[in-house]
């Protein structure tokens, strides 16, 4: 393997450790805005190895998914959800399901899991890439596992897009990118839910006066 | 060509054009007509795909064979007749200021919507596409759930937004994980996705991908099409949407998400063996099969006892897909059609209750023999449709799927429980043994229903309470739903039969 090649798959592994971290950082964080913004860090990390990437293969249209991760994950979305923590006046978050240093070893479990999961599949792969998929696999579990431990709606999307942000990297670094059509509905999709959700935490702020969704207790067997 | 392209742009022109209309009776006829436009279009494609076998077109962006084309008859026969349902439901809405009539044309909007992501869905020869599609069909629905506004319409409605799109967040990075094994062996990228192209090389998928694939994609379109443990967030949103809204999502949203699973499970099951995936939906299936039942005894809201209902004859289905062979999957394809027809019904039928008695709670509905003789009679053959009667014909497709189950040889004659205990148990014993949970817990089932909704039936009316029923629009599609019922109960017409056919062949791994 060419010594260029070889650093670039060591750095798209470091840029992918980067979004991992930023996956931890969210979990131990309580302040909301600190959530917000762990996620813009993430996605610039992300933006950053889809931008490595697309350098490193030559693959062109990687570029354009990396520009739309910086003005969509990072501009946009931590904008929307900044006015919804505005909007609200909660600033931090008071009720967690699991407490902090129980979701940092929960996390650390699912990172060992998702090694474990995809060691039978990862050489699989000819791309110089491959490494990132067990880390991809991490966060997207991370970010299931944040909307089941918090309680505020902004949390539960925070976790929502994380998730994303793990599929994200699983397909730019392990597949060089899913086709430009499915990349560009991909970004609407969480765009629109981004919308949403602002939408809703206001509707549901007006019927019970919190975006606490433990107080969503009215329907129930 | 034509017919694809009514049926993509169709629901888009109308969803633009209802939020620019705001008279009532022209968003209506606007919608009706749409929905008819949508209905003689795949009667159109339906004559094409059963003469050319399938069709590509708009690039290779669009692929239809038959089991997308008969999921497209459903979704479109079941618009037709929500479109006539809410002419009456939603102006009777409006009468009683129950909504704005302004919202009139959001809602329309919202719906279009609905219907264009699930026709992508249907259409889409990427799997990306198909997962965004889906996708789309979660955001436009959110806000359709919780179109009353009420506090439990609106928790329902956020629980059904942060459920589905965490399950399908997992079945996209199952479709990631399919575009992985796929890259190395297709030597153009932009189409690794597109099904024509992973078809024609699925044998050349690695195996250990796709099956970790494929598990990603069972939850995550599983939670979509409402299968236990996935399923807390369906009896919420069926009982708290409107409800042409809740017989959609029922009849029709829970047909597109197994569709979404089917085209998974052909590609797995060229790979490794129709063993693996008929495996998992075998016990998926039973598990809802069986969870519901037990709910279905407890609940005191009859739109609740109507979604339990539905995960139980989605469990049915996949027990169906996951049997396989010829009557596994045929059974499977047509208790499709006939739960998206009686849930349909049931759900016309729940909306006429619920506008004239004012309560969702069982005990609150007495007498609607006397009071609704329409809609009792049709509650009676929803009910009796539902809980696997003859004559009608959701009878005939359980009967398909236990005769596959019973007749099916199960490939390994082992069950490993754990690590360290392998039971031994012989093929016979095994299906025999689903046989009897599947039919005794059918019972349980049939019992429970018939008992709540002849509570409602029978009896007398709450004192001053309305009395008689007029003839609405409305009842149009409630009378046509019951006679498809008893009809297909007595025969298939033969091009239903034949797409079935092809549908099956387009499933079936051999």
């Amino acid at each position: 393997m060419p010594v260029s090649t070889h650093l670039g798959s060591q750095l798209v592994d470091l840029c992918s450790v980067l979004l991992l971290l930023c996956c931890f950082a969210i979990v131990a964080q309580r302040r909301l805005s600190a959530c917000v913004d762990l996620f813009a860090l993430q996605s610039v990390f992300l933006a950053a190895t889809a931008a490595l990437v697309a350098f490193l293969t030559g693959h062109r249209h990687i570029y354009f998914a990396a520009a739309l991760t910086i003005v969509i994950k990072v501009i946009v979305l931590p904008r929307i959800l900044r006015k919804v923590i505005e909007r609200l006046n909660v600033s931090r978050e008071l009720v967690m399901n699991v407490n902090v240093p129980a979701g940092l070893l929960i996390c650390g479990a699912l990172v060992i899991v998702s090694f474990f999961i995809t060691q039978p599949i990862i050489p699989l792969g000819y791309l110089l890439t491959r490494d990132s998929l067990a880390i991809a696999l991490a966060i997207v579990l991370i970010g299931f596992f944040t909307m089941i431990a918090r309680k505020k709606a902004v949390t539960q999307m925070v976790g929502f897009l994380v998730m994303e942000n793990g599929v994200f990297l699983g397909a730019t670094a392990a597949a060089y990118g899913m086709p430009l059509i499915v990349e560009l509905g991909v970004f609407f999709d969480v765009l629109v839910a981004g919308l949403i959700v602002g939408i809703y935490t206001h509707r549901l702020q007006d019927a019970f006066d919190s975006v606490d969704t433990s107080t969503l207790t009215v329907l129930k067997e | 060509m034509w017919p694809v392209i009514v049926l993509l742009a169709g629901p888009v022109v109308a969803g633009l054009l209802s939020l620019v209309i705001h008279r009532a009776r022209l968003l209506h006829v606007v919608n009706f007509s749409t929905m008819l436009a949508l209905a003689v279009a795949e009667t159109a494609l339906t004559e094409r795909v059963l003469a050319d076998g399938s069709i590509t077109t708009l690039g290779t962006l669009v692929y239809v064979d038959a089991l997308s084309d008969f999921i497209l008859a459903i979704i479109t026969a079941i618009g037709l007749s929500c479109s006539l349902y809410m002419w009456s439901y939603m102006d009777d809405q409006v009468a009683r200021g129950v909504i704005a009539p302004k919202r009139l044309s959001l809602f329309f909007f919202l719906f279009h919507m609905f219907l264009f992501a699930m026709v992508g869905a249907t259409m889409a020869n990427s799997l990306g596409v198909q997962w965004v599609a889906l996708e789309g069909t979660t955001l436009a629905t959110t806000f359709l759930i919780a179109f009353f506004r009420r506090r439990e319409s609106l928790e329902a409605g956020w629980k059904y937004l942060i459920l589905c799109s965490v399950g399908i967040a997992l079945a996209l990075f199952g479709v990631v994980l399919t575009y992985y094994s796929s890259v190395r062996v297709l030597s153009d990228v932009s189409a690794a996705l597109n099904i024509t192209a992973l078809t024609a090389v699925a044998n050349q998928l690695d195996p250990n991908v796709l099956k970790l694939a494929f598990i990603f994609v069972l939850v995550g379109y599983g939670t979509k099409v409402g299968l236990v443990p996935m399923h807390t967030w369906l009896p919420d949103a069926y009982a708290e949407a409107p409800a042409p809204i809740a017989a959609m999502l029922a009849g029709v949203l829970e047909t597109v998400a197994v569709y979404t699973l089917l085209r998974s499970k052909v590609l797995v099951d060229q790979a490794i063996s129709p063993t693996f995936s008929g495996n998992l939906l075998i016990t998926f299936g039973l598990l809802s099969f069986v969870v519901a039942a037990l709910f279905v005894l407890i609940q005191h809201n009859y739109k609740r006892l109507f979604a339990y209902s539905s995960i139980e004859h989605m469990g049915l289905a996949m027990i169906g897909f996951g049997v396989g062979g010829f009557a596994g999957t045929f059974g499977g394809l047509f208790h499709l059609l006939n739960h998206a027809l009686a849930k349909a019904l049931a759900f016309f039928v729940a909306g006429n209750i619920h506008r004239r008695f004012d309560t969702l709670e069982i005990d609150g509905v007495r007498g609607l023999a006397r009071s609704q003789p329409i809609t009792a009679a049709a509650i009676l053959v929803a009910g009796c449709a539902l809980a696997g009667l003859p004559p009608f014909s959701p009878f005939v497709s359980e009967l398909l799927v236990v005769s596959a189950v019973a007749a099916q040889d199960f490939a390994s004659d082992t069950v490993h429980v754990g690590r360290f205990v392998t039971l031994a148990i012989s093929d016979e014993m095994r299906s025999l043994g689903i046989v009897a949970l599947f039919l005794s817990f059918g019972v349980v089932l049939f019992g429970g229903f018939m008992y709540r909704i002849g509570m409602m039936v029978w009896g007398t009316p709450p004192p001053g309470s309305l009395q008689g029923e007029s003839w609405t629009v409305g009842h149009v599609p409630v009378m046509v739903i019951v006679g498809a019922l008893i009809g297909l109960g007595f025969m298939l017409p033969e091009p239903i039969r034949i797409l079935l056919t092809r549908a099956v062949n387009v499933i079936v791994v051999r």
